[in-house]
């Protein structure tokens, strides 16, 4: 079938995550096998060019839990052409996401077990259908998809302090400041000293004094006044 | 006689008029840094796991300099008022030992709001966010932390959700990729608590998980906490710069 599975629309934002990613549905591309299963099959890229289309699924060449060690593909997500009505809604969100079974993910019990993928490597996806005995139709094989690889958090790098210009200037004027005020400090201390060396202090005494003297005489003008 | 009367009078009442501004903004100070030191927004845990936490040391300093500086103020009006020699020294010289210790808090608060980058947060979450083991109160907190910071800012990661996808952390050590491709608490929630649409969230469906970053959430209060504490101290200590000079000029000018 003339049809190459593609990833669903980028404003997804888990279209791709380190081992789960999601598909646009197979819609209007079946439509002459309304009975038949589709099955979905994941295949490293090395298993494209010589895949065996009719080994069935379920079995434990086909099975995920064999994925990848002993086999290069499985299949799962299996489903009939009712879940890919046409035409599609346009408001609709159809997608398959590859990967969301954790459940049975080591369960050999349930080969066809849409577990997550093992590792970030490449994979190459198509769609089959299959009719319990063989496959009818399938569809091209999609373009590599490549999961997320993680990178650890010791790579991040803390960015050792950059000063901002802000803390520099609130440095440099704070400093300056103090600076002065210790000079000033200084020179208080010498002017002090400088000035009980010249006794200049106990002249002002007698000053404060002669100011007083001044106000007795206005408080005795003020009597004389009244009289 | 009469005008130097009249100058000293002006500068004894300017100094006075100087000290209750320190006064005043000595309590503002102090006001402000213990609404600072409370944490409003819990945020300290962030920090405290860290050995960047020094911003918090600038706001405790500032506590006990606003106290000096409203009880300083007082010494120095009454010295401006008595005209007093020793006392107006010993005013001089307690407000410079204030004006050094304010100045660290400054200088302390300033530098360490930069070393806040986003890298910074993005690092410590990733290496804390429920990481398992942790029977400390220290882990306990940082993811406490988180949740909240996620659940009321309605925000995922310190970048978006992409940080728990480019990286590995502890919590992907705990919840497989699959299940969580980020956190639960990334998805819009309804009323109960629960996600609105688990799967939708689990997509990356725009509307049922939160794609923006929790570092705006961060920053702003960090932001508000540093500039307070250093750009209204650096005020007060330009203020009382001049104030205490001009206590110099007035102290050397008493016995006039």
């Amino acid at each position: 079938i003339n049809y190459t599975p593609t990833l669903a629309s980028a404003d997804l934002g888990g279209l791709i995550t380190a081992s789960t990613f999601v598909l646009e549905q197979p819609r209007c591309v079946f439509g002459d096998f309304p009975s038949e299963d589709i099955w979905l099959v994941v295949a490293l890229p090395g298993a494209v060019n010589d895949f065996n289309n009719s080994l069935a699924p379920g079995t434990p060449e086909r099975a995920f839990q064999e994925f990848p060690n002993a086999t290069p593909a499985y299949m799962t997500l299996n489903t009939t052409l009712f879940n890919y009505p046409c035409p599609k809604t346009p408001e609709d969100i159809t997608v398959l996401r590859v990967g969301s079974e954790t459940s049975c993910a080591n369960d050999a019990s349930r080969p066809t077990c849409n577990g997550p993928l093992p590792s970030p490597g490449t994979y190459r996806v198509k769609f089959l259908a299959w009719n319990g005995s063989g496959p009818v139709a399938e569809t091209r094989w999609s373009a590599p998809i490549t999961l997320r690889t993680v990178k650890q958090p010791s790579s991040i790098t803390v960015m050792g302090s950059g000063h901002s210009a802000g803390m520099i200037a609130l440095t440099t004027i704070l400093s300056i400041l103090f600076a002065i005020l210790l000079a000033g400090l200084l020179a208080m201390l010498v002017f002090w000293g400088s000035d009980t060396c010249g006794g200049s202090s106990s002249f002002s005494k007698p000053e404060a004094v002669s100011v007083r003297k001044y106000n007795t005489h206005h408080v005795y003008d003020q009597p004389a006044a009244r009289l | 006689m009469a005008k130097s009367d009249d100058g000293i009078h002006i500068l004894q009442g300017l100094l006075v008029f100087g000290n209750v501004v320190i006064g005043m903004c000595g309590i503002a100070l102090t006001a402000e840094c213990i609404y600072f030191v409370s944490d409003p927004h819990g945020l300290y845990p962030l920090l405290e796991g860290t050995e960047n936490k020094d911003i918090y040391a600038g706001a405790w300093i500032g506590i006990f300099v606003g106290f000096a500086l409203f009880a300083l103020s007082i010494l120095g009006i009454i010295g401006v008022i008595k005209a007093d020699r020793t006392l107006l020294l010993l005013y001089i010289i307690l407000m410079l030992i204030t004006y050094a210790f304010e100045m660290a808090s400054c200088i302390t608060a300033a530098t360490h709001r930069d070393f806040l980058t986003p890298n910074f947060f993005l690092k410590q979450m990733l290496e804390r966010y429920q990481k398992s083991g942790t029977g400390n109160n220290n882990g306990k907190s940082v993811d406490e932390t988180w949740d909240n910071l996620m659940l009321q800012n309605k925000c995922c990661g310190v970048h978006g959700p992409s940080d728990w996808q480019e990286y590995t952390s502890a919590f992907r050590v705990k919840h497989n990729d699959a299940d969580f491709p980020w956190p639960r608490n990334c998805c819009v929630m309804n009323a109960q608590g629960s996600p609105v649409n688990l799967d939708g969230c689990k997509l990356g469906v725009s509307g049922y998980y939160n794609s923006n970053g929790c570092y705006d959430a961060i920053l702003g209060p960090m932001n508000a906490h540093a500039w307070g504490v250093a750009w209204f101290g650096f005020a007060i200590l330009c203020w009382t710069f001049c104030v205490l000079l001009g206590t110099m000029f007035y102290w050397s000018r008493i016995d006039y």
